[in-house]
């Protein structure tokens, strides 16, 4: 064939061919650039760490005698069992330091005073009974088993008792609708340590992740 | 009719319009891939499945719903959960108690600032990992005032509460007044009668004004597609409470409404440390939130200057 034309110039068939050929060229090429897409933003984000499934746990800080009552928790409960060591009928004798602090017995080294301000409360039969180391007393001269304990603290805290039987203070959970389901008030002791009650700091769980990473610590700047 | 010149174009055998097999294949050539093209360009069609389907597009307003309509509708939301997650998830469309509204109490006092209420809260919603979707804020402020420009939601220390500061969570009002409710352009959020403003997510055009509208910075928009593991997603749903979400609309806290509307506490209360949560029905005057409102010293709803008449106090001991 003879396409090439005289004068030098393409014939209009070739042209036509060569558009053609041209636009296939252009159609595949963007075809492709589509399926690749090259344009997609899809590692915009930076991995979040998930949260700690111990921040998620809604049990309370500690147990209870009732707690261990309740699971026959034998280990724990053996710390209760007073006249396996004491001798009944025999008050135990108190030791103090010149400052006044209690001494301690190595048998109880797990406790920690710390009751009241300056760790004034520092006799154990304010709310021990010496004459039956399982039961505990009042001010006022009740005598209450473990696991009444909450009536103990509310014989000097009054008001926050009061709170406490309203609801108020300290955590309850279950069902707001008592007709609904069940409703659980914790005791004092499920959040507070009886001998050493303030409420203990505790690690926060992360705070809230940017959208983007930030960035890293700016590159101090060499001094010469 | 005459005959092409032969004799120019021996190769190419005449057709009947004129077109030779080489123009012909070229032709086709151009057509196939200019087609190939064309569908490839429309390739994002494809994951339109996530933005909407026929029976979401075709669903009927929230309130104008019988309840035969919700049932398919609960049965869409498991399907498209299940072949999501692989998780067969119980979604109920749980309606407002008669006789109740509730309200939220907040005692500042024992608030610890350890931000457990937080990711309770996001375990319990199916908010977004990644991007973090939170609807909780826990503000730490320096006593002496309560000056919200001092305020700081990213403190780290290796132990919660410090010397010198209290901590202010913050999340949905659920103002009796929502400012949020009244911008919304398609009336995809308003209040139900026990006093939670939801949001129908299948209803929502992503539109953000209720998020500009909230002076308490408690709407969160999901500008990605929502990412929760499988093994931390939450099966127990509710149509306008944690059913997972999708790209391109706002949530908020609703009070646990799978929850608070079966009659058990929100998720941030149950989870709280020292108790410093209280939630109940305002209009039983046995309940716990009544005895504070009565007992205690409510001091404020937050901004109340604005007139939003929030559900959720403030309150100190003593």
């Amino acid at each position: 064939m003879d396409d090439r034309p005289r004068n030098g110039k393409l014939s209009d068939r070739t042209k036509a061919a060569l558009i053609q050929w041209s636009l296939v060229l252009v159609f595949s090429g963007l075809a492709v650039l589509f399926i690749v897409n090259p344009w997609r933003q899809s590692h915009l984000l930076y991995p979040i760490p998930l949260v700690d499934k111990s921040f998620l746990d809604p049990a309370p800080n500690r147990r209870s005698y009732a707690d261990f009552v309740r699971t026959k928790d034998e280990d724990a409960l053996s710390d209760f069992d007073c006249y396996a060591c004491h001798e009944n009928g025999k008050p135990p004798t108190l030791r103090y330091d010149a400052q006044q602090h209690l001494i301690i017995p190595r048998e109880h080294s797990d406790i920690v005073m710390g009751h009241g301000e300056q760790g004034r409360n520092n006799n154990c039969f304010n709310c021990h009974d010496e004459n039956n180391l399982t039961l505990l007393q009042t001010r006022d001269g009740r005598f209450l088993k473990f696991q009444d304990s909450p009536q103990l603290c509310g014989s000097c805290h009054g008001p926050t008792y009061e709170d406490w039987e309203a609801g108020v203070h300290g955590r309850m959970s279950g069902y707001w609708d008592h007709s609904l389901g069940p409703y659980t008030r914790l005791p004092c002791v499920n959040c507070h340590n009886p001998h050493s009650p303030r409420f203990q700091g505790r690690k926060p769980a992360p705070g809230p992740h940017l959208l983007h990473e930030p960035a890293s610590a700016p590159v101090v700047a060499a001094t010469h | 009719m005459p005959l092409p010149d032969a004799s120019l174009h021996p190769d190419e055998t005449p057709a009947a319009a004129g077109m030779s097999r080489r123009s012909f294949l070229r032709t086709s050539a151009v057509l196939t891939t200019g087609l190939a093209a064309l569908a490839s360009s429309l390739r994002p069609l494809l994951e339109l499945d996530d933005y909407t389907t026929v029976q979401r597009f075709m669903q009927k307003y929230y309130k104008e719903m019988t309840p035969a309509d919700m049932a398919k509708v609960l049965k869409r939301i498991e399907d498209e959960v299940q072949k999501q997650y692989g998780i067969r998830p119980h979604v109920r469309d749980l309606k407002p108690m008669d006789g109740v509204q509730f309200v939220y109490c907040l005692n500042l006092t024992r608030c610890i600032g350890c931000r457990k209420c937080v990711h309770a809260c996001v375990a319990e919603n199916n908010q977004s990992r990644n991007p973090e979707i939170q609807y909780i804020r826990v503000l730490r402020m320096p006593h002496g005032s309560l000056d919200l420009d001092k305020a700081d939601h990213d403190y780290a220390p290796p132990t919660v509460p410090e010397k010198g500061y209290f901590y202010m969570p913050v999340q949905c009002q659920q103002c009796k007044n929502p400012p949020c409710v009244k911008v919304c352009p398609v009336h995809a959020t308003w209040q139900e009668t026990d006093g939670i403003t939801v949001i129908d997510y299948d209803w929502c055009i992503g539109c953000r004004y209720c998020e500009a509208a909230c002076p308490y910075w408690a709407r969160r928009f999901n500008f990605t597609k929502p990412e929760i593991p499988k093994d931390r997603l939450n099966p127990e749903m509710a149509y306008l409470g944690n059913r997972p979400r999708r790209q391109g609309v706002m949530e908020k806290c609703h009070f646990c409404i799978q929850r608070s509307r079966a009659g058990r506490m929100p998720a941030c209360h149950d989870v709280c440390p020292a108790g410093a949560r209280k939630f109940g029905n305002v209009l039983d005057p046995n309940s716990e939130v009544s005895y504070i409102l009565r007992n205690k010293r409510v001091f404020i709803q937050l901004k109340e200057e604005l007139g939003t008449s929030p559900r959720f106090f403030y309150y100190f001991d003593v």
